[in-house]
């Protein structure tokens, strides 16, 4: 017994020994500039655009209230637990309407005229979230905000009109919440200019030469000591996707895409030819579907929209276009919002088989049930350049609708008509798309279903689910809130007012001597490469 | 030769004047609407209204066409973009220099190749090379230079791990980075637009052969170098010049995908970029400028008969 016990001793040994071993070999070295391959952003300013490129490039630069963990701190890439950044703490009054953020003494501006390294202070707050306020396009984030206040120089007091639970997950989403200096805006009108570009991140924009490149280094006053690893990167405008792919391969760029991203098909592709080549597959916030006029027929018969759902083989398409890795039970959550996501395995299968079966004899049934024996044309608005297994998508829903006796005309649109006209609930009949990548659930639901909103693309108004639209996102008990959440994904299962098609995983990219560089969703880079760091 | 300039000066006005009116109004006719992209994706402005009103697109078209023209024929101004509010001049001219490098090389690049396997072809009429030079202008004609433009990039960044992607320098910064980077582009664009110019190279130089005044040179003894090059190169250069003049727009509107595989930093790419956001003053100016230009180019083209052929007069 006494020999056995030494021999399991000497084997655990031994076990944390080898993994030691490479984890000691594995310090991050400091140094090195990391190259990416990217399109050119539309702007710097991160309230004048919602584009993710705008968002991404500044990332580096600015910082926010809180974040969301990166690298080491995160247990996945939809870890959106909520971690300190300019507000070194906060609290929350019972009644969920005043929040109270504390912030980092000493934190400074980069040293960029006209700011010159001042010390940002409380002021700072409430001048950049009441410009987000008014400029961006994400403004309506920020509806229940009735004021903020400065209590003091280190000290800012926002009060909300109710409790609103998704408030935190929106003010650590680098997308908008960005804390600018007010004297960048005074000299140069907005924050699109580069030398206006001036925050409290980890990289200083030191130079933007406009088609060309974008440079960043390393800011030696960061609050987080020690970090980042990289003394810079650089964004190579590169518009051109096979050649953003190519500069990868020829070692030309360390990631072939702002977050690394390349597809299903490429990733098959690369490990062929560069097996060298660090390729991670991640389920990411991605989300497609058919939406449709639910407010007039054919759309507000419910059996019609089941006779859709129930037309499309998943699982075929998973097989076919996703080499069977896509995530079938895509909606009304995606599949990668772990937290908050109910499987359908937990839904009644009678209702379930809404999201996720294939039964085409049924939905000819209901069809007849609906008047519709014969079948009914189908338009389907969409902008066909959306990235690769897109294309195929519209072919195979229009292909599977065909089927069970609906007549799909694609109805493709230029990019600007479809973003600005259809993609806003704009269109008649039916149409088809990716959804952005939201990482609050707020989004997916209140946004898709609250009557009236622009998001809300399949015109729902429906009085029992909106309230339970608005009880969710009152309700601060986390908990609590997930019961509301689940209530609201087993209401929605069976009435198909969107219907969800499979989702693919996201393939991350990039040389082996890229170290911990992790994939986290929501709209920035900057803290992805806070740990990451060159063994080269 | 003053006057017949100064006339087709005189004619180049109501051309110009007719693309203005044509892109004005085909811009018009895009679908999508701009103030509401900049609205309800990017709240450049609280509402559509006050937006239309500050870009100036509340006003009667009419007014909104001459307010554009009145700006750059009184007082040089371009406008400027809805999207940067940056002048698109100082952006046009700034990117020019690119395009143009690319143009001019392309076009070298093309005669060169064109020229000379069409002399080639054309004088060893119905031999194995004449052969071959047709079979490689017509492959050279029916590769979409886009497609070979990929290839070059793609094929070189698997097989070696290499790729001719760099990242842009302007010449007068490194004249040797600069000409690195130059050369594959408009190799790629010049090969393909090397296929057409052989074809009428090849026709005209046989129309060119055929002629009295060349076989008056055959019996006065002179060589077949001398003839060829000295007396009917030139006469056959007429329609091939003319051919580059008629290329010219291509140059520019193929330069956009050429841009954007290479990653040069031109005008192509933010004339495209303009056109996919809506943007109608940047699309417009850009495209009375380069209007002006292919009319200017076609100009000098004209004149340049006249030193080939030394009995065209003006």
């Amino acid at each position: 017994m006494a020999r056995r016990a030494v021999f399991s001793g000497f084997l655990l040994l031994l076990a944390a020994l080898v993994a030691a071993g490479p984890a000691l070999a594995q310090q991050p070295k400091r140094g090195g500039v990391l190259r990416v391959a990217e399109r050119e952003a539309p702007g710097l300013d991160p309230h004048l655009s919602i584009s993710f490129l705008t968002h991404s490039y500044v990332s580096l630069t600015y910082s926010q209230l809180v974040r969301f963990p990166n690298g080491p701190e995160q247990k996945s890439p939809t870890d959106f637990a909520i971690l300190p950044d300019l507000a070194e703490k906060w609290t929350v009054s019972k009644d969920g309407k005043t929040y109270t953020f504390n912030l980092r003494k000493g934190v400074r501006f980069h040293n960029k005229p006209p700011v010159n390294g001042r010390e940002l202070t409380a002021e700072d707050v409430k001048y950049s979230l009441e410009r987000f306020m008014a400029k961006s396009g994400f403004r309506d984030r920020f509806e229940p905000v009735q004021a903020i206040d400065v209590v003091d120089r280190y000290t800012v007091r926002i009060t909300l009109k109710e409790p609103y639970a998704p408030f935190l997950n929106h003010l650590a989403n680098p997308s908008f919440c960005a804390i600018l200096p007010r004297e960048a805006e005074e000299k140069f009108k907005d924050f699109n200019h580069p030398d206006a570009v001036i925050g409290t991140g980890p990289f200083v924009l030191k130079s933007y030469e406009k088609g060309i490149k974008v440079v960043f280094e390393r800011n030696p006053a960061y609050f987080m000591k020690g970090l980042p690893y990289l003394d810079g990167a650089v964004i190579e405008i590169t518009p051109d996707a096979a050649a953003r792919l190519a500069v990868l391969r020829a070692g030309k760029a360390e990631l072939p895409h702002i977050w690394g991203w390349i597809s299903p098909e490429e990733s098959r592709s690369l490990k062929q030819t560069n097996p060298e080549m660090t390729v991670t597959p991640y389920q990411v916030i991605g989300q497609g579907f058919i939406y449709m006029r639910t407010d007039r027929p054919p759309f507000n018969d419910v059996r019609v929209r089941r006779a859709v759902a129930l037309a499309l083989d998943r699982k075929g398409w998973n097989d076919a276009l996703l080499f069977g890795e896509g995530c079938v039970d895509a909606g009304p959550v995606p599949c990668a919002l772990k937290d908050w996501k109910l499987d359908a395995s937990k839904i009644d299968p009678a209702k379930a088989k809404y999201l996720v079966g294939y039964d085409p004899a049924e939905a000819k049934r209901l069809l007849a049930e609906a008047g519709l024996a014969k079948g009914f044309t189908m338009p389907i608005f969409h902008w066909p350049g959306y990235v690769l297994p897109w294309r195929s998508y519209y072919d195979l829903a229009a292909e599977n609708l065909g089927k069970v006796g609906i007549t799909v005309e694609l109805k493709p649109e230029e990019y600007g008509k479809y973003i600005s006209t259809t993609a806003l609930g704009k269109y008649e009949g039916a149409a088809m798309g990716p959804s952005t990548p939201f990482t609050e659930v707020d989004d997916f639901l209140f946004g898709r279903f609250y009557p009236e909103l622009p998001t809300n693309q399949s015109h729902v108004a429906d009085a029992e689910l909106t309230k339970m639209l608005l009880a969710q996102r009152r309700e601060m008990d986390p908990k609590k809130r997930k019961q509301i959440v689940d209530d609201i994904q087993r209401y929605l299962a069976d009435k198909a007012y969107y219907v969800y098609v499979p989702q693919w995983p996201q393939y991350v990219a990039h040389p082996p001597y890229v170290k911990g560089f992790k994939h986290h969703d929501g709209y920035g880079l900057g803290m992805r490469l806070l740990y990451t760091w060159l063994d080269k | 030769m003053k006057r017949y300039i100064l006339r087709r000066i005189a004619l180049a006005i109501p051309t110009l004047f007719l693309v203005s009116v044509m892109v004005f109004a085909l811009m018009r006719f895009m679908p999508g609407d701009v103030a509401t992209r900049m609205v309800e994706g990017h709240a450049y402005a609280p509402t559509l209204q006050a937006l239309r009103h500050d870009l100036g697109l509340d006003r009667p078209v009419h007014v909104q066409y001459l307010d554009w023209i009145g700006g750059i024929v009184l007082r040089g101004d371009f406008g400027q973009s809805y999207w940067t509010r940056q002048p698109i001049l100082e952006e046009f001219v700034r990117r020019f220099p690119v395009t143009l490098e690319l143009a001019a090389l392309t076009i070298l690049v093309s005669v060169v190749l064109g020229v000379a396997i069409g002399i080639v072809s054309a004088v060893r009429q119905d031999t194995a090379s004449d052969y071959v030079g047709r079979v490689l202008a017509i492959l050279a004609l029916s590769v979409p230079y886009f497609g070979l433009a990929v290839l070059v990039v793609v094929l070189p960044s698997i097989y070696f791990k290499w790729t001719p992607v760099w990242t842009y320098v302007a010449f007068s910064a490194d004249p040797l980075e600069n000409l690195k980077i130059m050369t594959i582009p408009a190799l790629v664009f010049g090969v393909t637009r090397a296929g057409p110019i052989m074809r009428i190279m090849r026709s005209a130089l046989l129309d060119v052969l055929r002629q009295d005044y060349i076989r008056t040179a055959w019996s006065k003894g002179l060589g077949e170098r001398t003839i060829i090059l000295r007396h009917a190169l030139k006469n056959a250069m007429i329609p091939v010049i003319s051919l580059i003049g008629l290329q010219a727009p291509l140059y520019i509107g193929g330069s956009v995908i050429i841009e954007a595989i290479f990653r040069l930093p031109g005008v192509g790419l933010f004339f495209f970029e303009a056109l996919t956001r809506l943007d109608y003053p940047v699309v417009q100016s850009v495209n009375l400028i380069i209007a002006a230009m292919v009319v200017g180019l076609n100009l000098l083209i004209d004149l340049s008969y006249a030193f080939l052929d030394p009995r065209i007069r003006y």
